[in-house]
């Protein structure tokens, strides 16, 4: 058993390393109540000094568990093999997963596309299917695109068969490349049209869509509006993300002597952006950044 | 603790074939006891009625009121205080602890009182100990369920450390969850000092745990393993086999029903052992009335959501057992 100070953010949250985003949520609720002042479960049990470490490390669960980016990075970090969840078919060594791995993060934002943390990620979404729809379409009739698996089989492959630590981009880049293989020109397309979006990803704003500048406070008014302007009713919102009503009413009012704990109220913001198709992380620090200035913190 | 004498509890590998020739019939799971700490939390309670249920499953069961000084687990089963009990087994009066056995009214299930008056009694020398506890593991049965008193006492942490299932009892509150804690960190020290001691190696401990301010049985581990190996391992050894089951009684909303798993969570991370959950008993007003008319629960209202979930109990034990009996003995 390793100090709570030499665990990772896995350990800390005991999940596995592939645990999807609402496990680690879950874990996260689970392992922070235990260092909520007043906790039954870890009185007399916990010195002042660890409750404010497990703290720490939790907050920085947050931030980095949540935040696709932010985690594959982390997850590089703890092993330089590839972590099982980015799929287990490969049985590539170490070697040949290299490039596989630097090829990843434009797959990233499509994995993430149903709950989107990330507002660019939102917007980005649409234009990115029509164009890879249409680059498919432009090369070979139109398969569904299957990005993640068909894209490793291709990076192994190619690798294999060419013996060559980087052969991928060469291949990749390539798109009007003729199709030898039979199943060649799908693998190629859906890679290939993902990098070259990502340069030009001008967020072009839907109407109905509320256009997030970069450095927006979010206050109350500005999580209402964000609701209202997606069509959520109060009781719909509370309905989906299971917080009670006047938690939200509280929180968009701004009534911050009414809301509960930094630790609880992180939560909520998160499960509320998330809601609302907002950053996550952005949401609760701004906001929790007002609270802060607006009334001293409370003594723990 | 340092001066008394401990019970040679945990035997090396050397006595290891003289232990398993006392024991009658050995099986798994066959001494439970149950523990908490505090007092008023439901230990006789849960002692009693996991017995009957026991029992009711076909199983002979010998029930053991090992609260000495306050037994009255006689009260709760609806019998007037029994004629022999504990006390003229540990004085020799009764040469075996059979003849001490009381028939309980109820099928399968045997009680051995421990209402004692001589006050001397209540706290019983080396000896006697030493003997209680072979009798209770030689006792023809298929479970011998013992009922702790309260505290840390070491007859209590003794008793604790010799069962096959040592259950901690907690209700959801903040004294209770301090006890508890505290129980188990007593039992579990006890238990390293006996064996760290059975190997004449309890000199290195103490000078290690001298050296600094530990906070979990990891850290000290750690210093230990570094400075003497034989006694790093088995201390390492007690960190794996010492479990202690949970019982939450009491439990009267959705979060106290939760307070288990955060315990054995807590637990975990900040003392670096590991806990068995069996489950938790909900707060009955059936139970009241089953103490107010001396009848066990199970008996009074089997049917009541609390006399339910000892039903749940039984079977995690049992889950228990079954995965110790796959892959070697456990506690």
């Amino acid at each position: 058993m390793k100090p709570l100070s030499e665990q990772n953010l896995y350990e800390i949250l005991e999940v596995p390393c592939d645990a999807p985003e609402d496990d680690i949520v879950k874990a996260w609720d689970r392992v922070s109540a235990l260092c909520v002042p007043g906790a039954l479960a870890t009185y007399t049990l916990m010195p002042p000094d660890e409750a404010a470490l497990l703290g720490r490390r939790l907050e920085e669960a947050l931030t980095i568990l949540l935040d696709p980016t932010e985690r594959q990075r982390y997850d590089a970090q703890l092993s330089p093999t590839p972590a099982p969840r980015r799929g287990g078919s490969d049985n590539a060594s170490s070697g040949e997963v290299r490039p596989a791995r630097r090829r990843l993060p434009p797959i990233i934002p499509a994995r993430a596309m149903p709950p989107v943390l990330r507002p660019l990620a939102a917007l980005e979404e649409p234009q990115e299917l029509v164009a890879a729809a249409a680059l498919a379409e432009a090369t070979v009739s139109a398969v569904e695109p299957e990005p993640i698996p068909l894209q490793r089989v291709a990076v192994v492959e190619t690798a294999t068969e060419s013996a060559a630590p980087t052969p991928t981009p060469t291949s990749t880049s390539t798109p009007t490349v003729t199709p030898t293989v039979t199943e060649a020109p799908p693998l190629a397309a859906t890679p290939s049209a993902l990098p070259e979006l990502v340069p030009r990803a001008a967020p072009i704003p839907r109407p109905q869509e509320l256009v997030v500048a970069e450095g927006t406070r979010f206050d109350g008014d500005m999580l209402r509006r964000a609701r209202e302007q997606r069509g959520i009713t109060l009781p719909q919102l509370c309905e989906r993300t299971k917080i009670s009503r006047h938690h939200v009413e509280n929180l968009e009012a701004g009534r911050y002597d009414k809301l509960p704990a930094a630790v609880y109220l992180r939560g909520i913001l998160m499960a509320l952006a998330k809601e609302l198709r907002l950053d996550g992380q952005k949401v609760a620090r701004s906001y929790l950044e007002l609270m802060a200035s607006a009334r001293p913190p409370p003594a723990r | 603790m340092a001066d008394t004498r401990s019970l040679k509890l945990v035997t090396g590998p050397a006595d290891a074939p003289r232990a398993r020739a006392v024991r009658v019939a050995p099986r798994l799971g066959r001494v439970l006891s149950v523990g908490g700490g505090k007092g008023g939390i439901g230990k006789s309670l849960v002692a009693t009625n996991l017995a009957i249920e026991l029992s009711r499953r076909g199983e002979k069961v010998v029930l053991v009121d090992a609260d000495l000084g306050g037994a009255n687990l006689h009260t709760g089963l609806g019998l007037e205080p029994p004629k022999r009990t504990l006390q003229d087994f540990l004085e020799g009066r009764a040469r075996r602890i059979e003849e001490v056995l009381t028939p309980t009214g109820l099928p399968n299930l045997a009680l051995v009182s421990g209402a004692i008056d001589r006050v001397d009694s209540a706290h019983p020398k080396y000896a006697q100990k030493a003997r209680l506890v072979k009798s209770l593991t030689a006792l023809q049965a298929d479970h011998v369920v013992v009922d702790l008193g309260a505290g840390t006492h070491l007859d209590v942490l003794d008793l604790f450390l010799v069962s096959d299932h040592g259950l901690l009892v907690l209700v959801p509150e903040p004294a209770s969850v301090e006890n508890g804690y505290r129980f188990l960190k007593a039992a579990f020290w006890r238990r390293v000092r006996n064996v760290v001691s059975a190997h004449g190696l309890e000199a290195q401990l103490r000078a290690v745990m001298a050296d600094g301010t530990f906070r979990s049985p990891a850290e000290i581990l750690r210093a230990l393993s570094t400075q003497h190996p034989l006694a790093g391992a088995l201390l390492a050894q007690q960190l794996e086999v010492f479990r202690p089951r949970l019982v939450v009684n009491q439990t009267r909303t959705p979060q106290d029903a939760e307070v288990g798993q955060a315990v054995v969570m807590a637990w975990r991370k900040f003392f670096g052992l590991e806990l068995d959950y069996l489950g938790h008993v909900p707060h009955d007003p059936e139970m009241w009335h089953a103490m107010r008319a001396r009848r066990p629960l199970l008996v009074h209202a089997p049917d009541a959501p609390s006399a339910r979930s000892i039903g749940l109990i039984a079977d995690q034990l049992a889950a228990l057992d079954a995965a110790a009996g796959r892959s070697g003995r456990t506690t």
